[in-house]
């Protein structure tokens, strides 16, 4: 892994080449998709311990909670709240396509339902399918890279995604910007009439778990442009082991870990 | 004196005025009976549609209504009920709040909108939680207890006494999680809303959502629409003390109001058209009437009387004849109108169909002084205005050469 990414940054400089000559071509969608690839492989490797802190900002009133995630390969991942008291035990658990949720009070897990993933997840800006599919960008669009641009730190690809036909997904189109050393700049996420509704953006880049980061993102919806959701990654691991059990519903309900 | 003698010339042919005014008797009576009907069935639609969930009118937060964001509270609900009840025509008020959340049963999870509603306050304005199929609507000593659609009930595939967890955001975007007893089934006959609701008493939604005492919306009723529309500038006025918005029946169901304009533009039309060919038939008989008796006219003229007063006269007893005509009319259309008004008309194989919207499946004409007078009005100024037709006709006349004709 991390020998390939001084590879990417000379394939980038030659791409960002073709790019001037603007020749699209097969091999630039497949080099797109191989720079979403090393992204989401940054962002999660093949195993990844975090602690994040998350800031809710609302018109009403400022939330911040704690919450510590474990993810293995692109389909498991587990979230459990710690903090505050009022949030702390809620969990959400992703395992073969779908999404469970465990509420302490109710002392359940509940599996939700299609038709519930778009709904907000713990109150944020970010939905139970952002939990879910943010990794389905790559196999599920067609990606293209329309422009290379110099950001803070390097070079930056900037890549549009568009969904492949037949393909139930939520957005019309993704801009994705992710720097040559494969951290994630931003996400820009359009409906399908190509108005942009949100926008992720890093607002700090430092290093965790041993590589660069995005340790500090910010998710804002266009329309509501005084609120947002910031995702403030404290403590992260990376290629861990972490024990089978640990994504199982049993562990959702009776935490282990 | 003019007036006396157009009365007179008016009964010198009984039999030819009786006909005329019984032509005249039918349009006007068909007015009263249309208009009458047509405004009757949309007070029904609107008051049947209104009474089911919304209440004849609500107090909301700014904005809720287009954007309905759960943070968008009605603070301290009670001091605005109590000062909406005190207004004439208000006569119950009842709070609600809305929540967005999970219901599930086992495995079965399903996404509603819980309403949190006061049990004894709220089949006050809205009949939807009296609406009950199964098991009992929500009581006052109810806690945890749930009232779920039937679709939804269907759905869940829950039973009256079963548990039923409610997991969705609360106001400060934490998690309001809850398990309820399900004690009732309701079916208000339109799928959307028994697909899709689910009723838990409001102090129980309270605790469950952390709303800390405020509500989403306060809905008014009365013993009439109309009653309600005629104190809506005191409630806006509560609205405005309150910071709160005041919202009528139209705004609350746009699309009501749109499909009643558009009826009525196209009943108007009609309307329209039926009035302008009955005058134009009814002058052109008259008219005829008026060539007739030119002879009649020129000797009136040699006996001395003015052209100006013959005129005058010939214009009265038009104005006289559909006076008569439309007068008849009027009572035979109250009559009729009265009739349906006991029976009402049901419309054969559409029971359904008005189901779905909550409408009942028989219409009744309503009367009001307005709807009774707006067609044989229109009928009776058109021929008064063109009665200046043969005003003008007589005006022309002169004594010898009308003699002669």
């Amino acid at each position: 892994m991390a020998g390939e990414i001084p590879r990417r940054r000379l394939l980038g400089q030659i791409w960002g080449a073709l790019v001037v000559a603007s020749l699209p071509s097969m091999s630039m969608a497949q080099d797109a998709r191989d720079i979403l690839r090393a992204a989401f492989d940054n962002w999660r490797a093949d195993s990844s311990y975090a602690k994040v802190e998350m800031t809710v900002k609302r018109s009403n009133g400022t939330r911040t909670m704690t919450f510590e995630s474990w993810t293995e390969g692109e389909d498991r991942a587990l979230v459990r709240f710690v903090a505050p008291a009022r949030d702390a035990g809620n969990a959400t658990l992703q395992l073969d396509g779908s999404t469970y949720v465990f509420n302490p009070r109710l002392n359940q897990i509940i599996k939700l339902p299609a038709s519930a993933m778009s709904q907000s997840w713990m109150g944020s800006d970010f939905s139970y399918d952002d939990l879910a599919r943010s990794e389905g960008v790559i196999d599920d669009y067609t990606h293209r890279l329309i422009q290379t641009r110099s950001v803070s730190g390097g070079q930056a690809y900037v890549i549009e995604s568009v969904p492949k036909r037949g393909v139930p997904v939520v957005w019309g189109k993704q801009v994705l910007t992710v720097r040559s050393d494969g951290v994630l700049i931003s996400v820009e996420y359009f409906d399908q009439l190509g108005a942009r509704v949100r926008e992720m953006r890093a607002d700090r880049i430092g290093n965790l778990g041993g590589r660069p980061y995005p340790v500090e993102m910010t998710m804002r919806r266009d329309d509501e442009p005084g609120e947002y959701t910031t995702v403030r990654t404290v403590d992260a691991r990376f290629n861990i082991d972490i024990p089978s059990y640990l994504f199982t519903r049993s562990n959702l309900q009776n935490p282990r870990n | 004196m003019i007036f006396a003698i157009a009365w007179r010339n008016v009964w010198r042919q009984p039999t030819r005025t009786i006909l005329s005014v019984t032509g005249m008797a039918f349009t006007p009576m068909l007015l009263v009976f249309m208009v009458s009907f047509q405004f009757g069935s949309y007070d029904t639609m609107k008051a049947s549609m209104l009474r089911i969930n919304d209440g004849f009118g609500q107090f909301q937060a700014h904005g809720y209504l287009d954007e309905p964001d759960m943070a968008k509270t009605v603070t301290s609900p009670s001091k605005i009920m109590d000062a909406a009840l005190a207004l004439p025509g208000i006569t119950a008020a009842a709070p609600r709040a809305n929540g967005f959340g999970l219901l599930a049963n086992g495995e079965r999870s399903f996404a509603a909108a819980v309403v949190g509603l006061d049990p004894a306050a709220d089949p006050e304005v809205a009949k939807i939680s009296t609406m009950i199929k199964s098991g009992r609507a929500l009581s006052p000593e109810d806690d945890a207890s749930i009232v779920l659609g039937e679709g939804l009930a269907r759905n869940l595939r829950v039973d009256l006494g079963d548990p039923v967890t409610l997991l969705g955001s609360a106001v400060d975007g934490s998690v309001a999680a809850d398990v309820l007893t399900l004690v009732g089934i309701f079916g208000a006959g339109v799928p959307e809303l028994d697909r899709q609701i689910a009723q838990m008493p409001l102090s129980r939604f309270n605790e469950t959502f952390f709303m800390d005492g405020d509500v989403h919306l306060i809905a008014v009723s009365g013993p009439s629409l109309p009653s309600v529309e005629a104190a809506e500038q005191q409630l806006t006025h509560i609205a405005n003390d309150f910071e709160v918005t005041y919202l009528d029946w139209a705004e609350l169901r746009p699309e009501v109001r749109q499909a009643i304009s558009l009826d009525q533009s196209t009943a108007m039309l009609m309307y329209g058209t039926l009035v302008v060919v009955v005058v134009f038939v009814i002058l052109n008989t008259l008219y005829m009437s008026v060539l007739e008796r030119t002879r009649e006219f020129g000797m009136l003229l040699a006996l001395g009387m003015k052209p100006g007063q013959i005129g005058r006269m010939v214009w009265a007893e038009m104005i006289f004849l559909s006076l008569l005509g439309t007068g008849s009319g009027i009572i035979l259309g109250i009559a009729l109108t009265a009739y349906f008004q006991n029976v009402g008309i049901g419309i054969e194989g559409m029971g359904d169909v008005y189901a779905e919207w909550g409408l009942p499946s028989r219409f009744y004409p309503v009367m009001t002084l307005e709807r009774v007078l707006v067609g044989p009005a229109a009928i009776v100024g058109s021929i008064a205005l063109l009665g200046i037709i043969p005003y003008r006709r007589v005006l022309g006349l002169e004594p010898v050469k009308a003699m002669a004709s």
